[in-house]
């Protein structure tokens, strides 16, 4: 291996300008070399069953390597603004997320183009094209935010306004939104339209690492008893209602059970980070049984969805069509696949599943790439969180551990929520399966998480800042110090 | 069996070998991580760093790793000594109960202060707090891995 063979600690290289000091990435370098392999072969995979589909004879050239070629390009290009930038970060992370990304890009080139056509200057291009744009943009914003990113007190220092922005964005939605498919989704400003919610999930990462960074201390006294449940002071459970209100809003308002599920339990992984107390958990699912059972009561949508759930079959070719379809997809795929490109055959010129390239392609990949491929693609995710929380443990303060901790659950929570409502594990609830669906809100918060994490996981960054003196120590000094 | 097929079905299964080998190599990866990570004494519970010390006793920069007591003053017998004449001879003791870190002033002439604001008794101390006593500030950080 490539790694092995480099000197364990080598001489420092020489300057080149501006006290840059170039640094060699063996263990990245590999990875992106089975990457861009695996990445070929699948190309060919792919152009070789459609050729032999169409009848014509078996030809070894990929599908379409224009793509392709541009991607791995740009995965180089990243790889090389590392090495250049000489940042001690994360080797894994990129290589993981770029095989995401290009599994994503196999698939989408290989579903019908005509889902999605947008026209930039007179040039149309179809959902295969989009989406090599969007993860060209993710790689850029990936590596930008890698190197540039030194310090975190932007994002430590300013909790209160990022939430103050995350709730801004989430009325704006509210009142600006448009509708899709009964929940209040898409925000369009100008240009520009977006998910608003993808956004949101990391501001909401931002402000609950900074908040419980600075309550940690409180939140693990024990004050109330509660029966067999010992809790903290009751005003620091504040958050946490404000928290269940949130998710419960997002429901409400917007009629997005996914979202309010991802923010709902990343949010009690994280209290459970920060605090290690298994009673604030049990509280939370508590308080997340009553409240689903009030909504199930209360909403017609959150009723539509769990009788979906329960038995699809009621409602066949109407409510029941497409989580009945991705279960025959998973079917047919079986334990090997069908291989790519051979899965899916289009209905009247439409693939079955009509949400496929946003809310199913974990049922796309199942079909194609059968159980083996899609227990491959859940392995990615679990080392996206693996990476995460190593950064958070060897992090050097509560703030950064919190921040890693929780960048990494939000990716790799979305993606288990959505891979079980495509499953039929879990009500289906809508939303992207992290860095492989179609979408450029959801690719670009997923680079931003990425690049976050890589810049957290640089030794060299900036040591944390000296904390700010006023009214947190009168606080915690007034709860704790009088009485010890 | 027809080459065409069998040949379809040798590239599906390669595309499916690489994904396994690259997850294989990052698995490694993640496991050798983790054997330098356990081979490193990971006992420690917490750093103390030093950041401003006029009296160049202990120098800026110089960390200390933390027992579960520390106690730091002027007395030769504290784990931490701070030669700093605003300092007492047994200023005050940094005590890691259970989850969290606690600094008690043990009723020093001059006190110690919590970023900036002074300890009354105990006080709770969190990672990235500085303390104070006499002219040294100190941070408490998170021991390394």
């Amino acid at each position: 291996m490539t790694n092995a063979a480099a000197p364990a600690r080598p001489a420092l290289p020489p300057i080149v300008f501006g006290g840059i000091r170039p640094r060699a990435r063996w263990r990245e370098m590999w990875l992106l070399l089975i990457v861009a392999l695996t990445l070929y072969v699948g190309s060919i995979s792919l152009g070789a069953t459609e050729a032999a589909a169409a009848g014509k004879s078996l030809t070894l050239s990929p599908a379409e390597d224009q793509p392709l070629a541009i991607y791995l390009g740009a995965l180089l290009l990243a790889h090389l603004a590392q090495v250049v930038a000489g940042r001690r970060t994360d080797q894994v992370l990129l290589p993981a997320t770029a095989m995401l990304g290009g599994i994503s890009l196999l698939l989408m080139e290989r579903l019908p183009q005509s889902l999605v056509s947008q026209s930039f200057g007179g040039l149309d291009l179809g959902l295969g094209q989009v989406q090599l744009l969007w993860l060209l943009l993710a790689i850029g914003l990936i590596t930008i935010l890698s190197i540039v990113v030194r310090s975190d007190s932007w994002l430590r220092l300013y909790k209160y306004t990022w939430a103050a922005a995350g709730i801004g964005l989430l009325v704006l939605t509210f009142i600006r939104g448009e509708d899709v498919n009964g929940a209040r989704l898409i925000l369009v400003i100008g240009p520009f339209s977006g998910q608003p919610i993808e956004l949101l999930k990391v501001i909401m990462v931002v402000f609950l690492a900074g908040y419980l960074s600075e309550f940690r201390p409180l939140l693990v006294e024990q004050d109330t008893r509660v029966g067999p449940l010992r809790l903290p002071p009751l005003p620091y459970l504040a958050p946490m209602l404000v928290m269940i209100a949130l998710a419960l809003g997002i429901v409400v308002i917007q009629r997005d059970l996914g979202a309010a599920l991802l923010f709902f339990v990343v949010f009690l992984m994280l209290l459970y980070v920060a605090t290690a107390r298994a009673a604030y958990v049990v509280l939370g699912l508590l308080l997340f049984v009553a409240g689903s059972y009030l909504m199930y009561r209360l909403f017609g949508v959150v009723q539509d969805r769990v009788d979906i759930w329960w038995d699809p079959f009621k409602d066949p070719s109407g409510n029941g069509y497409q989580i009945i379809q991705a279960l025959h997809a998973f079917a047919r795929g079986g334990i090997l696949g069908t291989g790519l490109g051979a899965g899916l055959p289009l209905v009247g010129g439409q693939p079955p599943i009509p949400a496929v390239h946003t809310d199913f392609p974990f049922a796309a990949l199942g079909e194609e790439l059968g159980l083996v491929g899609v227990l491959a693609i859940l392995g990615l995710y679990l080392v996206v969180i693996e990476r995460g929380l190593r950064i958070a443990a060897a992090a050097a303060d509560d703030f950064r551990a919190l921040l890693a901790a929780g960048l990494a659950l939000v990716v790799g929570v979305q993606a288990f929520i959505i891979a079980a409502g495509n499953l039929k594990l879990i009500p289906l609830t809508g939303i992207t399966l992290p860095v492989i669906s179609y979408g450029g809100s959801s690719i670009l918060a997923n680079a931003v998480v990425v690049g976050l994490l890589l810049a957290l996981s640089d030794k060299g960054v900036e040591p944390p800042p000296p904390p700010r003196a006023g009214r947190r120590f009168a606080r915690l000094r007034d709860a704790v110090g009088g009485r010890a | 069996m027809d080459p065409l097929i069998l040949s379809l079905w040798l590239i599906r299964f390669a595309f499916l070998a690489l994904l396994y080998l690259f997850l294989f190599s990052v698995v490694r990866i993640l496991l050798r991580d983790l054997r330098v990570a356990a081979r490193e004494p990971s006992t420690q519970l917490g750093r103390l760093v030093v950041v401003a010390s006029p009296s160049e006793e202990p120098p800026v920069g110089s960390v200390f790793a933390l027992d579960a007591v520390t106690t730091i003053g002027r007395d030769v017998n504290n784990s931490v000594v701070v030669e700093d004449q605003f300092v007492s001879s047994e200023h005050c003791v940094l005590t890691f109960r259970g989850r969290a870190w606690y600094v008690e002033d043990l009723g020093s002439t001059n006190g110690t202060f919590v970023n900036g604001s002074p300890v009354e008794g105990t006080a709770p101390l969190g990672f990235g707090d500085e303390l104070q006593v006499g002219n040294a500030r100190m941070r408490l950080e998170r021991a390394h891995r």
